[in-house]
């Protein structure tokens, strides 16, 4: 891993934070500006991945800095397809620091690089964890949006932060947008999780183990199902579905963070 | 020839409506009105700004003060046309400085009636464009609007000064539009007749929504409201079954009771599928329950909320227009320096004067010549054809040399010592 190219984003990112919080504070700043510097910490970002991948081969992301680099890249390019779709600057400033976050963590980890065991040599690792990270990502983005909509809606409701909320779309758009990325999270992780149990049938010679990691993100996935076919079918929507997105990711991202410590799994891809 | 920008003009302050539209210029004849103003031989340069606010002449002239006597002289005549009155109390004249200080101000809509209101700039600018092609803007009142429509933008993005409504119903339509992202699949149902009620809806049309149901307590008030805004009439007993119909909802009824409950509104949604609902409560007394406010996915305002907004928007305002005047300062200081530049630069006067001896010289000869049986008309119009070929030749070029000259460059000295070369100007 060059930490050198990683950590000259992770500036950037720091970079893009300090300016989307500018545009979001003051009236008077350009919006272009943030985007294009977070798109700067984009592209060394990628020139990291691109010379790692080269290095390593399909096994690059064995590690959890690798995990968190990948996941971190995939957000950045997520949001940038949104903000082209959508102009939703706002948005930039929760992305902006969580990245910044992740690439300062994934440096700091050092430049470590493991080894897949020999069983799992197969073009299905790559496919499984692209998948796995893409419905993350989503997700994670489905978590930012909703909290934007929690905060034009809270706005709304108490008649408060009006200037600010001015750059902020309207609840529709934010609601409508939530559930576009429910819609296309949901069957990422589902993709996700049959290559997973394809690999796990491969590997330890089941498609489905009572493994701590496999029981959390069949759980999510649950989660996802229900909050998906209640906003089809059962008009569920607003605030209360922003804030069941919001605990879906909490559920994902916990066992990522903590979960392994206290019920450890085979899987791999994380401290080895 | 030096030029001074001159501006002689009426608008709502100066000048009350009837004597405004008296003396004001419809589109078509803006282009007449032009070219009377040319005939003026100290009026070179002129743009007519008309609008139901304000009218006013921009001119650039070769002296000032008989350009200001002249321009008052063409309102008269103007007003004449209405029954003779004396305007001089209603019109106002500015001058260099002041002059651009004034356009710049109307451009940034800091002298409108309702300050920050961002039709101006349009308006200005289809004046410019409407004087532009009748050929009587030259390079002074062409860097003059364009600079004027330059400050308007800046004023827009670096103030919030056109960003805040100040009236209750669009500061409605715009909380509305923090709800939705798009009118067009919007109903609105307005329940009551009372004026406030009337205007928000007719605002709301204007934003674009698809349908208005009204209803009243008589239902041939709902018809006849229904009928003049194109919207459908509604038995007022039937209005609950078409409330999950409507997502904006007014309230303008001197009712009492309550006519929308908490309770209702929870049904409704229901119904819904908790589609978004915006309840709009203008009436003298309320008509929605505030409860109301506490149910998910419904949003209330009353008249008190949209007043309250609208104040602290109108104090906003007028913080960002100090702003605004700033700005306007600074940029007046810029085109001073400028039209300062232009003074120091004998190279265009002699291009010009080069340009227009051989003009008259050819011109003279032909009308002794061969064209010596042309009327005292067909003279004159070959006269303004001429000069006008002339003009639009070297508008380009002259143009070009007062950039460079403005921004000081290097490239400065080497344009102007390259036409003096090739049109032998030294030699003058």
């Amino acid at each position: 891993m060059d930490v050198n190219l990683l950590r000259a984003a992770a500036v950037f990112y720091l970079l893009a934070t300090a300016s989307f919080v500018f545009y979001v504070l003051l009236r008077n700043t350009a919006s272009r500006a943030p985007t294009l510097i977070l798109f700067a910490g984009f592209m060394l970002h990628t020139a990291a991945l691109a010379a790692h991948f080269f290095q390593e081969g399909y096994s690059a992301v064995t590690q959890f800095q690798e995990a968190l680099t990948f996941k971190s890249w995939l957000i950045v390019a997520l949001y940038l397809v949104i903000q082209i779709k959508y102009r939703l600057t706002v948005l930039g400033a929760i992305v902006a620091p969580v990245v910044f976050l992740m690439t300062l963590a994934a440096s700091a980890f050092g430049s470590a690089t493991g080894e897949l065991p020999p069983g799992l040599k197969t073009y299905w690792v790559p496919v499984h964890f692209t998948l796995a990270f893409l419905g993350n990502a989503v997700f994670a983005l489905a978590f930012a949006v909703s909290l934007i909509y929690l905060l034009q809606e809270r706005g709304l409701k108490h008649r408060k932060m009006m200037a600010l909320l001015k750059r902020i779309p309207s609840l529709e758009a934010l609601d409508r947008l939530n559930y576009q990325l429910l819609v296309w999270g949901f069957p990422l992780m589902t993709l996700g999780i049959l290559t997973g149990s394809f690999l796990a049938r491969i590997y330890w010679g089941d498609y489905w183990t009572w493994d701590p990691r496999l029981i959390s993100s069949g759980i999510a996935w649950l989660f996802y199902g229900a909050l998906l076919h209640g906003r089809i079918t059962a008009g569920l929507r607003g605030k209360k579905a922003a804030l069941l997105t919001m605990f879906g990711f909490c559920v994902v991202i916990g066992y990522f963070l903590w979960g392994e410590t206290l019920f450890p799994s085979r899987h791999g891809g994380r401290f080895e | 020839m030096e030029k001074e920008i001159v501006i002689v003009g009426m608008n709502h302050r100066s000048a009350p409506i009837d004597v405004r539209e008296s003396v004001a210029f419809e589109n078509a004849y803006v282009r007449d009105a032009l070219a009377r103003l040319s005939g003026y031989p100290v009026v070179l340069e002129s743009v007519i700004l008309s609008t139901c606010n304000r009218v006013e002449v921009v001119a650039a002239a070769s002296d000032a003060q008989t350009a200001c006597r002249d321009m008052k002289m063409f309102f008269d005549l103007q007003r004449a046309e209405h029954g003779a009155s004396n305007l001089e109390d209603h019109l106002y004249t500015y001058q260099g400085t002041e002059a651009v200080r004034h356009l710049f101000r109307v451009a940034a809509s800091l002298d409108s009636m309702v300050v920050g209101e961002p039709q101006i700039l349009g308006q200005l600018k289809q004046f410019y464009d409407a004087a532009r092609q009748a050929g009587t803007v030259g390079a002074i009142l062409h860097r003059l609007f364009h600079r004027s429509f330059f400050v308007a933008k800046r004023v827009r993005t670096e103030t919030g000064i056109a960003s805040r409504a100040v009236s209750v119903s669009s500061v409605a339509v715009d909380l509305a539009k923090r709800i939705f992202d798009r009118f067009d699949d919007k109903s609105v149902m307005l329940i009551g007749a009372g004026k406030m009620g009337d205007l928000m809806a007719r605002q709301l049309q204007r934003s674009g929504v698809k349908s208005l149901m009204v209803t009243n307590r008589t239902f041939e008030r709902a018809v006849a409201v229904a009928g003049r805004m194109r919207g459908s009439p509604i038995l007022f007993e039937d209005f609950p079954h078409y409330l999950k119909m409507a997502d904006l909802v007014i309230g303008c009824t001197g009712s009492p009771e309550i006519l929308v409950d908490a309770a209702a509104v929870e049904k409704v949604l229901r119904e819904r599928k908790q589609q978004p609902m915006f309840f709009i409560d203008i009436g003298d007394r309320r008509n929605f329950d505030s409860a109301i406010n506490d149910i998910d996915n419904a949003y209330i305002y009353n008249i008190d909320d949209l007043k309250e907004i609208a104040e602290e928007n109108l104090q906003g305002r007028s913080d960002e227009a100090k702003k605004a005047e700033e700005i306007v300062a600074q940029e007046v200081e810029n085109f001073g320096r400028w039209i300062g530049s232009l003074e120091r630069m004998p190279t265009i006067a002699a291009l010009r004067s080069h340009f227009d001896e051989i003009r008259r010289r050819e011109l003279a000869r032909s009308l002794s010549g061969n064209l010596k049986d042309l009327s005292a008309e067909q003279r004159k119009a070959l006269d303004d054809m001429t000069a006008a070929i002339i003009n639009k030749i070297l508008h380009g070029p002259i143009l070009h040399l007062k950039k460079n000259t403005a921004e000081g460059g290097e490239e400065e000295t080497l344009y102007v010592a390259a036409l003096k070369k090739i049109f032998g100007l030294e030699d003058k």
